[in-house]
């Protein structure tokens, strides 16, 4: 429970700061901190059980269908990373409340920060792969929002952007290398994994799996070729750059690999691909980051190349050196946190980044400039502070190398030199900002930051000296349990010492540091640094050229596509489903199956002919609208006759009363449209419709011949059996929809209901002048209301609603029901209108129809929630026969109430629908 | 007896239906072919009726008794639109 | 018999897509019509065609027509009836809020390009 609360804090209270800024800044500050605060002070609980070794593990089912539940451990690397996690981020919360502006805002900020929070939280404590990915995108997605924080700056939002898809893209690869491992495995919870070794080294699908799953973690932890939205990830606020740029969530790809270290490593791929690209990173980034003139922009190649250092860490596969691998994520974490705020504060104070402008701070900031040099050294690799510490156990594992044989100097060498150019930026970080003469037109005069902004770097720097002075008693106990976890087995022997006497990773030392001075003022004096303007890295510019084509590209298919006809664009769908329609069912073979026809008789004959006929005249003569109308009612008519004769009275029900109501719809619109269609397609392109139609209706026609030849497999056995038993009625069809369905009737009643309160919000206030003449320029007749057939209607009127009713009540066991009598009820009462009139029909029947549909509704869902307190689920129906005196035995069922709403809805809804239309053309008189 | 009954019946019912859609078709004019709309209803009842004598079964009735009162107020909805355009006013 | 509903359900499908092609939206409405009839025939032929079978039970009736389909349809064709009402009041208000009667709200002089 504790590790679902600790990454449930940050997550849920996340909405805190953003409800608390209209106290103020402190105010929100606070909120986020004490957010913050809550889940560290429990991970701090574990601290005992954790440091023993035990492993605290807790799950919950979620999706168990796909293998993605909630499971979470604590174990040692878990246990070091939600640390860095929690105590980083409440530091860059402090120093954040004095970083930003009063324009800035705060609320905004700290929700995103501690979005990241919980979202890091979750990988780093998940047990499952799956729940592990589904956090890895939520950083990328806090991440994207919190370097675009300053949106109204450009280059933030294009930071944002590249972050955001490479990232992004990296984590699609990650989750098709995830699923692949889950595939070889058979799990994707990781204790099983993580003991299936064996069987994932010796599968075939071993190398794409780990290809993809370090695109993952490559692109996460910025290695080169894909390293180059770091730096442009430096538009974020600096707190950010600090907290996710260099403590937390570069490091996430870099924790993936050590998570999976016991089972993915070791193998030569494994070798040759991490510890490749890690010293590719190292030694590339390091060499960039002298040569850059923000600050931010040689912190973040300086982070680049740490990080680069890391996986190469990972990549030797050698005990020790993965030890090596979790102490450096500790040190980098501390002195490179602590220099970007310390970059910040100088950014902040004097309004400026560039050290071409920065120079001779010392006089300003004498402060500030003492913790940047403690952190500054360390970087470097400094003796007495923590980089030191593992970079020496660096070099000496880059000299027990075995795999590279004769070239084994070649991984030695390039440490060395990396640890060159790590001075050498070290250097120029101090001397170019604190010394080298005087600030060059600063916006702000510099100064001294405000004493809580400094306390964050200051507990930082202290952790990098006490960490690098007294190891043994600060930081070893936490290594040795992180190590532990990642190596899954014993540790190996190691010393965690300054002094090891005059050896040769020593002699490397030295020589990185001499050689780092000398290059540094080599370059500052020799060639004068500030002159020399890099180029854009080569991925950066594929990067910007892929956007470009990936753009052009998508312009070109959507122009090409969406040329805003809705014409064209149906046009493309039938074509579309044609196309996959087709290709099934060749395959099928869609000729006759082995079923024989049945024989044909002289009155279908004769309806067919109609019907066909009918609905080509509707074509022929769509032009006349009132025309195509008419033959529209008569293919109507044909249908509900197939209904009738194939033995669906319901159907044939249903079909001739939704006929008629629609053809009363259609005709009301018809006289608020034009008359005619004017020919306005030329022939090529009635000629493409009619081909496209005559494709759709052979499809239709040859996959009903293909099913109506084959034997029936159908599900309705069960229906049949259970209908009088089991829903007490026995019409089927309106058992099912009442009973067996009635979830989906109801579903189906309330989309009605949405319907025609949609109508009656677009069209309701609408109205319209009548035209003077008929269509065809004459009078329209005299007489709005005939008398015969006012007559006629009135007569009709109580024999339709008994007709409703006798439909209603008797639906459960024999033709009818809620649907057929509710539309018999409709059209006798819009019969009243057509007739009388909307004035007179609405002084004798004052019907609410928008509250009559919400009756309705309610009705029908009562009855299911009444099954509630039988203890039974939604809509679960019960039955009774009754015996009255007259009427005789009576059967009841509760869907019987239920159809009684449903009843009332159709009612209500088709009045709406008529009348709303209706009285749009209506005269306000009369 | 009956069943020659019904079919003698039936095929007259079916020879009016084709009648109905001749008009359908010709015209001249759209009350006529309102008039074989109304007509073609009717027939469909009769043929509805014949349906259910011969099957022997009461459901053909019911679906006859609604087309007898849904055509009425087709043709209805049809001529009001004719002579008046606005079918509720 | 299976060769009239098969070819009566081609015959409704072509002419209601023909329709749904159109440019002005009464016809396409005609076509929305003349579409769902087909398919609601076609999703009720699903259960076989039988004759004098309706799925109502009774003592020694000889078999029944497959219900299933039936009251898939029954809803169908209600929903239909729903869709139909609200593409016309749609067309109703895109005729007054827009002054024509196409598709795209635009009157397109002349015969149209085709694609």
């Amino acid at each position: 429970m504790t590790l679902l609360l600790i990454i449930l804090f940050p997550l849920l209270g996340a909405a805190l700061p953003a409800v608390a800024v209209r106290w103020g800044r402190n105010a929100s500050a606070g909120a986020a901190a004490g957010v913050t605060a809550i889940p560290l002070a429990l991970l701090l609980f574990e601290t005992p059980r954790v440091l023993a070794g035990g492993t605290i593990e807790a799950g919950w089912r979620w999706v168990p269908a796909i293998g993605l539940d909630l499971t979470f451990r604590l174990d040692g690397l878990g246990f070091l990373f939600a640390l860095l996690i929690l105590g980083i981020g409440l530091l860059v919360i402090l120093y954040a409340r004095y970083y930003l502006s009063q324009r800035d805002p705060v609320g905004r900020f700290y929700v995103f920060l501690l979005l990241f929070m919980g979202a890091m939280l979750g990988i780093v404590l998940s047990d499952n792969l799956l729940l592990l990915l589904v956090f890895w995108e939520l950083t990328s997605l806090s991440s994207f929002l919190l370097i675009g924080y300053w949106k109204h700056h450009a280059d933030a939002r294009q930071g944002a952007r590249m972050a955001l898809a490479i990232t992004g893209g990296g984590g699609l690869a990650l989750l098709a290398g995830v699923l692949l491992l889950g595939h070889i495995v058979g799990s994707f919870e990781l204790p099983v994994v993580l003991r299936s070794r064996e069987l994932i080294q010796g599968s075939p699908l071993y190398l794409p799996m780990l290809t993809l799953i370090l695109l993952g973690a490559f692109t996460k932890s910025a290695q080169f070729p894909f390293h180059f939205w770091l730096p442009h990830a430096m538009s974020a606020p600096t707190p950010v750059s600090a907290y996710l740029h260099s403590a937390t969530m570069v490091k996430a790809g870099v924790f993936l690999l050590a998570r999976l270290y016991p089972v993915l490593s070791g193998s030569d791929a494994w070798f040759y691909l991490v510890s490749g690209t890690g010293l590719v990173t190292l030694v590339f980034a390091a060499y960039v980051a002298m040569f850059k003139h923000d600050l931010k922009g040689l912190l973040a190649y300086s982070t680049i190349s740490h990080l680069g250092l890391i996986m190469l860490l990972f990549g030797l596969s050698t005990p020790l050196a993965a030890v090596a691998g979790v102490f450096h994520i500790i040190n980098h974490a501390t002195f490179k946190a602590s220099l970007f705020m310390a970059a910040g504060i100088i950014d902040h104070e004097s309004g400026s980044r560039d050290m071409r402008r920065l120079n001779g701070l010392w006089k300003y900031m004498p402060h500030t400039a003492t913790l940047a040099m403690v952190a500054a050294a360390s970087m470097a690799g400094v003796p007495l502070f923590n980089g030191f510490l593992s970079k020496e156990m660096f070099f000496t594992e880059a000299l027990e190398l075995h795999q590279t044989g004769t070239l084994w100097w070649i991984v030695p060498a390039a440490a060395t030199l990396a640890g060159v150019f790590a001075v050498a930026y070290s250097l120029r970080f101090i001397h170019d900002v604190f010394f080298n003469g005087e600030p060059v037109d600063l916006p702000r005069t510099p100064h001294e930051p405000p004493r809580w902004m400094k306390v964050p770097v200051e507990i930082l720097v202290v952790l990098c000296l006490l960490v690098g002075i007294f190891p043994a008693y600060t930081v070893a106990p936490l290594l040795n349990v992180a190590a532990g976890s990642v190596l899954g087995g014993p540790l190996p022997e190691f010393d965690l010492a300054i002094w090891h006497g005059f050896t040769f990773p020593l002699l490397m030392s030295v020589v990185a540091l001499s050689g780092g001075v000398l290059v540094y003022f080599a370059l500052q004096y020799r060639f004068n640094l500030h002159m020399i303007v890099q180029s854009p890295s080569p991925g950066r510019r594929f990067y910007n050229r892929g956007l470009a084509w990936l753009t052009g590209l998508s312009e070109i298919v959507t122009g090409g596509l969406q040329n805003g006809s809705l014409q064209r664009y149906l046009a493309l769908l039938v074509t579309v489903i044609l196309l996959a329609g087709a290709f099934p069912f060749w395959q099928l073979g869609w000729y006759s199956g082995s079923r024989s026809p049945g024989m044909m008789d002289g009155g279908s004959g004769v309806a067919w002919l109609l019907l066909v006929v009918s609905a080509a005249c509707t074509v022929i003569w769509h032009r006349q609208r009132l025309l195509a109308l008419v033959f529209v009612g008569v293919t109507g008519l044909m249908v509900s006759l197939i209904f009738v004769r194939f033995s669906a009275p319901d159907l044939a029900l249903t079909q001739i009363l939704v006929e008629v109501v629609s053809i009363i719809l259609l005709l009301l619109a018809l006289y608020l449209l034009p008359q005619t269609t004017p020919r306005e397609s030329s022939v090529t392109r009635r000629m493409r419709d009619a081909g496209l139609a005559v494709a759709a209706g052979l499809g239709a026609a040859g996959l009903v011949w293909a099913v109506l030849t084959r034997p029936q497999d159908t599900i309705s056995g069960f229906f049949l059996e259970q209908s009088v038993p089991g829903g007490g009625g026995s019409n089927v069809v309106n058992v099912i929809l009442v009973d067996f369905r009635g979830f989906d009737t109801f579903g189906e009643i309330i989309v009605l209901a949405i319907a025609a309160l949609g109508i009656y919000a677009m069209i309701g206030g609408l109205r319209v002048e009548r035209p003077a003449l008929d269509p065809a320029r004459r009078p329209w007749a005299a007489d709005s209301h005939p008398l015969l057939l006012r007559v006629a209607s009135r007569i009709l009127l109580p024999l339709a609603l008994m007709v409703s009713v006798y439909l209603l009540l008797r639906g459960h066991n024999e033709p009818g029901g809620g649907f057929i009598a509710g539309l018999v009820t409709a059209v006798a009462l819009i019969t009243q209108y057509l007739a009388s009139g909307i004035a007179w029909t609405e002084a004798r029947l004052r019907l609410d129809h928008q509250r009559m549909i919400g009756i309705g509704v309610l009705i029908a869902a009562l009855t299911g929630v009444a099954s509630w307190f039988f203890g039974a689920p939604f809509l679960t129906s019960a039955f009774a026969h009754w015996h009255l005196p007259v009427l005789g035995e009576l059967p009841l069922a509760s869907a019987m109430i239920f159809d009684l709403g449903v009843y009332l809805t159709v009612v209500a809804t088709t009045m709406l629908m008529l009348v709303t239309l209706g009285k749009i053309g209506a005269r306000e008189e009369v | 007896m009956l069943a020659a009954a019904i079919t003698i019946a039936l095929a007259a019912i079916s020879l009016a239906m084709l009648l109905n859609l001749w008009r359908l078709l010709c015209g001249p004019d759209l009350p006529d072919r309102i008039l074989a709309l109304d007509t073609l209803y009717i027939n469909t009842i009769a043929l509805l009726v014949l349906l259910g004598i011969h099957f022997d079964s009461l459901v053909y009735f019911e679906v006859s008794l609604l087309i007898a009162m849904m055509g009425f107020i087709g043709t209805v909805v049809f001529s009001k639109y004719v002579l008046r355009g606005d079918v509720i006013e | 018999m299976e060769l009239l509903v098969a070819s009566a359900i081609g015959v409704l499908v072509a002419c209601g897509v023909y329709l749904l092609l159109r440019g002005r939206t009464f016809p396409v409405v005609l076509g929305l019509t003349l579409l769902s009839y087909g398919v609601n025939v076609f999703i009720f032929v699903m259960g076989r065609l039988q004759s004098g079978a309706p799925p109502i039970i009774k003592p020694g009736a000889a078999g029944y027509a497959d219900p299933l389909p039936q009251a898939l349809v029954l809803t169908a064709i209600v929903i239909g009836f729903g869709m139909t009402a609200f593409v016309l009041a749609l067309a109703v208000k895109a005729r007054f809020a827009l002054g024509n009667d196409h598709v795209d709200g635009v009157e397109r002089s002349g015969p149209e390009r085709v694609p």
